[in-house]
């Protein structure tokens, strides 16, 4: 009987690289396609400075200061990271009482589903009043509530994920409580709240720039971008968004990072070892 | 029987509620069960061979009668760790390695690292998975799967293995293996075990079981039970054997006895 073993390590071998760049080349050729479109369609269309600059202008206006976009866009990024970690901290909390509780469960777990359909962003002005407006704590505020929500449906679901027959296993284990938490419903949420955390660090992100919209802190990215967007310096609003992409991809691709390490075992990673 | 039973079930019954109405899954069964028996339970859908087995198991509770496991409840015999148990799903834990999967009820009872990674090893020997310690179930066949789900409902060496049809999934192919699989096992675990086997294959019961517990559903019970007289230990010429046919014509016979 033959079946498909493969290292459970994966390295860089050549076979990998191969496939990275198999998978990654196609996207890469869009986005370079993209850009020279863009940059012939302002040349061709002579379309104003003021309206939309070409990604040339943009890379200009990036390189001439990138050490301070990268300053104010760490300051931005830090109340995005401080929200992140107390909304999704407090997610998993309640997710694991609610496993416990499960009448809370029922409360509170289509509450936060509505949640979802509602833009939390546009609280930015109220947690101003409450929070201060310039002060970071409304924007961390923010980026707390939009991340909770989420992470307590995900890590719930997860922990309730395990089949009925799972469970009776350790029922005839005669398992403690505690070991059925730790040994079976611990790890069967992990995926649940990889899913959950990739999707906050891009919430996040997005939560602490536009809620800086609303006020905040002079050299703060969000400001930054709206104050060059109003005085119609483009080249510059538009440096800002690229900083603020470069930070959310970068913290996306952390939390992918950990789940790798976390989780080698897992469907998304085995696809790729076996070259589907 | 001349032994003590080590499952003695009397006058149980066991009725669910549900929307329409109570459900009888269960009425007036009795039966007595001898230390080291197999047993098979067979019978159509709805006959109440699963939710005996767990009654059996402490998954469940009878509504009337009593059943008694080595002289315990099932309760008590469940916090004893008397039970071993292989569903039709392996049930393996995909962050686990499949040595990891077997140490499980190891670790939930508190033997400590050295000791179960050797009795681990031991029960993947038992079912020929020595080399697949360290690979992870979704690495492994179904038949492979569940020989690991043996494995671990066997490495506490519990008195008695309930087995709701777990070859089930099975191509016939395999699960005639396994079948033969597990009657080596079964010669091969130290204790002598009892074995519960749930099933709606005729074959397979006839093939594996000193007796035949044949059930009827609406309400659920016991039909008939008849022994198996084929002599152990059994391979592939007893399934070639006229009295295997015989009495697979009889366990047929019953069954649509109603």
């Amino acid at each position: 009987m033959t079946i498909a073993r493969s290292n459970s390590k994966p390295s860089l071998s050549g076979a990998r690289v191969q496939t990275l760049v198999a998978r990654w080349w196609p996207p890469i050729v869009i986005f370079v396609v993209g850009l020279i479109l863009w940059e012939a369609a302002v040349w061709v269309f002579n379309i104003p400075l003021f309206l939309l600059p070409p990604p040339s202008g943009i890379l200009e206006a990036f390189f001439a200061q990138p050490l301070f976009l990268l300053q104010i866009g760490l300051f931005t990024f830090g109340e995005a990271v401080a929200g992140f970690a107390i909304g999704c901290t407090l997610g998993i909390l309640v997710a694991i009482v609610c496993v416990r509780f499960r009448g809370l469960a029922e409360g509170l777990v289509p509450f936060s589903v509505a949640s979802n359909a509602v833009p939390i962003v546009a609280l930015s002005p109220l947690l101003g009043v409450w929070l201060g407006s310039i002060s970071p704590a409304s924007k961390i505020g923010v980026v707390a509530i939009m991340t909770f929500f989420p992470t307590l449906i995900n890590v719930y679901r997860g922990l309730i994920s395990p089949s009925p027959d799972a469970l009776q296993l350790m029922h005839s284990y005669a398992a403690r409580q505690r070991d059925i938490f730790l040994k079976l419903r611990l790890p069967a949420a992990l995926p649940y709240l990889f899913n959950a955390l990739k999707i906050c660090s891009s919430l996040s992100m997005i939560g602490a720039i536009v809620s800086e919209f609303f006020g905040g802190r002079q050299n703060a990215l969000g400001v930054y971008i709206k104050s060059q967007a109003g005085i119609l310096r483009l080249r510059e609003c538009w440096s800002g968004i690229l900083m603020a992409c470069l930070l959310g991809i970068a913290f996306y691709l952390v939390i992918a990072a950990c789940e790798r390490l976390v989780m080698p075992w897992h469907v998304s990673f085995r696809q790729e070892r076996n070259g589907h | 029987m001349n032994t003590p039973a080590i499952i003695a079930i009397e006058q149980v019954s066991k009725t669910y509620e549900s929307g329409g109405g109570p459900v009888v899954a269960l009425q007036d069964i009795n039966l007595t069960i001898a230390p080291g028996e197999f047993i098979s339970l067979i019978g159509p859908s709805g006959c109440g061979k699963s939710t005996l087995m767990r009654l059996i198991g402490d998954l469940a509770q009878p509504s009337a009668g009593s059943i008694r496991v080595k002289g315990k409840t099932p309760e008590q015999a469940r916090r004893d760790r008397d039970y071993g148990i292989v569903f039709q799903a392996p049930v393996l834990y995909d962050w686990r390695t499949v040595r990891k999967n077997v140490e499980l009820p190891l670790e939930v009872m508190g033997l400590n690292d050295t000791p179960r990674s050797e009795r681990a090893n031991a029960m993947l020997s038992l079912v020929g998975l020595q080399d697949f310690g360290d690979a992870y179930p979704w690495q492994l066949s179904g038949g492979m799967q569940q020989r690991v789900s043996i494995a671990r409902a066997l490495a506490f060496s519990p008195s008695i293995l309930l087995m709701d049809e777990p070859f089930g999934a099975l191509d016939e192919m395999t699960r005639e293996r396994m079948q033969a699989e597990l009657l080596r096992i079964w010669g091969g675990a130290e204790t002598d075990t009892t074995v519960i086997f749930v099933t709606h294959s005729i074959p397979e019961a006839v093939f594996l079981s000193d007796r035949v517990v044949v059930m009827s559903p609406r309400p659920g019970r016991i039909e008939r039970v008849i022994s198996i007289d084929l002599p152990r230990p059994r391979d592939v010429t007893t399934r070639e054997a006229p009295r295997f046919f015989e009495l697979v014509t009889e366990v047929r016979e019953s069954l649509h006895e109603h």
